[in-house]
């Protein structure tokens, strides 16, 4: 594995702080729009190569359960992409707090629309507050969802696309609600680069 | 010349400018000449009361998102289809409205305006719709038999196995059917292939109407098929065998001024799970008691535990 993909445990301090203020962003939002509760976990981070990720993904998603997974890409300096990966009855769970109906919970459009709106509320409350603390823009593509039904189909998709990956995964917790999904945050090693002089700025500054 | 509206009205997209309470206040050519409303007659309204169709209450969400988040919000193609209907005048369209992937973005945060930007993604979903259809096609020759369009044996191979290792997790029984059209050969030779080809198409339609989503029929190869009924045991399939022996024996192929009558024997045997019997063995007791239902004289279901 490259060095230069890697985080020092300093980096990773720093960028898990910066994170974790960019997650309060996102749970204030939340709770304006929709008017509910959440909680983000503390980011875990760490840079895998793409095997490893392949394996991590194996690891997340359980082979008889059916996962809504959206894709969300970022522009910039700064650049990657995000996945929110989200289980059907969590979802439910969630279209259940977005207000719908036990109709519209069982239609998949209306499950996708739910999926992607939250997932766009998270990653884009929480890069823009991370660019605005390392003092970078950035901007984002509208977000795609699939339902992924064989997880070994959709794996092949990130083989190709990455050399290494950092994942900043956290989880979204619900209260009083059955709900928990994960959002990935993936970074190319040009983007990490990038990510690693912008931490040691803020290192120097304090 | 005023810059601004030279672009806001040149531009290949609909935009809309609104307010947070919905209220419509720009609204572009574009959408001028698609939906053949002015400006004049539709600004200051609001949009849901112009076009009941929309989710108002979705609609609200999306643009407070914009505004508390500071970044775009949307109204995907995928789910939506459209945000206003404009109706499509090609003869070659699979859709009747234009799709739309909407954009909101905050336009004047102080006053809580937005700006809605509509994107044409119509060819671009008739082209996915044609991928995924030409995909369906090449998933059905790979699977299936062009003759019936029931399942192939390779296909049978694939799921039984994957039904088997299910069935043994849920703690449920699996059934196998082996059924063989009676004096098939002399059908087709007393009336020819065509004919042959009808009585197989019949007998399969028959087979399929029969079953559960969650069965599967397959040909085996000239008038053999096999059916796997998942979570039935052994007297559930053979009730499902003797229907479907009945069904056949009343059904009568019309041929120029002739009637062909047609039978089918059956063989039913279940996986012995206990002994981890293997989808193959019991395939081959099945056949077994086909063979058996043929020896008694046909048209007869035949099963063992």
């Amino acid at each position: 594995m490259s060095n230069f993909a890697q985080f020092n445990e300093e980096e990773k301090d720093c960028l898990q702080e910066l994170m974790n203020i960019s997650y309060g962003s996102a749970t204030a939002a939340i709770a304006d729009i929709i008017n509910k509760e959440a909680t983000l976990s503390i980011p875990n981070i760490k840079t895998v190569t793409t095997k490893e990720f392949k394996d991590y993904l194996k690891e997340k998603l359980n082979v008889q359960k059916e996962y809504f997974i959206t894709n969300q890409l970022i522009s910039g300096s700064f650049c990657g992409e995000t996945m929110f990966v989200i289980d059907r009855k969590s979802t439910e769970n969630l279209a259940l707090e977005f207000d719908l109906d036990e109709e519209e919970v069982k239609d998949d459009d209306e499950l996708k629309d739910v999926i992607l709106e939250i997932s766009n509320i998270i990653t884009s409350t929480t890069l823009s507050k991370l660019a605005g603390l390392i003092e970078t823009s950035i901007s984002f593509s509208p977000p795609q969802v699939e339902i992924v039904k064989n997880s070994e189909a959709f794996y092949r998709n990130y083989i190709n696309e990455y050399d290494h990956i950092i994942i900043i995964s956290t989880d979204i917790i619900f209260k009083e609600q059955n709900i928990s999904g994960e959002l990935l945050i993936l970074s190319k090693d040009e983007a990490t680069i990038f990510l690693k002089e912008a931490l040691n700025k803020v290192l120097e500054e304090f | 010349m005023k810059f601004n509206d030279t672009v806001f009205n040149t531009i290949d997209n609909g935009i809309i400018i609104l307010d947070e309470n919905l209220n419509i206040l720009a609204w572009n050519r574009w959408l001028e000449i698609r939906t053949n409303i002015l400006k004049e007659k539709i600004e200051n309204k609001n949009i849901c009361k112009e076009f009941p169709y929309i989710d108002e209450k979705k609609l609200k969400r999306k643009v407070k998102a914009a505004l508390v988040t500071k970044n775009p919000s949307y109204f995907n193609v995928d789910p939506h289809k459209h945000l206003i209907k404009i109706r499509i005048n090609s003869i070659n369209a699979n859709y009747e409205f234009m799709q739309q992937d909407v954009t909101i973005v905050p336009y004047d945060l102080d006053r809580k305006i937005v700006c809605l930007y509509i994107y044409d993604k119509t060819a671009l979903r008739e082209i996915n719709l044609k991928l995924e259809r030409a995909n369906k096609e090449l998933i059905d020759l790979t699977n299936k038999d062009y003759l019936t369009k029931v399942y192939n044996r390779r296909y049978f191979n694939e799921y039984s196995e994957k039904a088997l290792e299910l069935a043994k997790r849920n703690k449920q029984d699996i059934s196998i059917i082996a059924i063989d059209i009676d004096r098939f050969k002399k059908i087709n030779d007393t009336y020819g292939h065509n004919v042959g080809d009808e009585v197989l198409i019949e007998v399969a339609n028959i087979f399929k109407n029969s079953i559960r989503k969650s069965d599967i029929v397959a040909r085996f190869g000239g008038e053999e098929f096999i059916i796997l009924l998942i979570n039935a045991k052994v007297d559930e399939a053979t009730a499902i065998a003797e229907k479907m022996r009945v069904k056949i024996e009343d059904t009568i192929i019309n041929v120029d001024d002739n009637e062909v009558d047609i039978t089918a024997s059956f063989g039913v045997a279940t996986v012995n799970q206990e002994s981890n019997e293997t989808i193959e063995t019991t395939l081959k007791r099945a056949d077994d008691l086909l063979y058996i239902a043929k020896k008694h004289g046909r048209n007869e279901v035949v099963n063992s535990l």
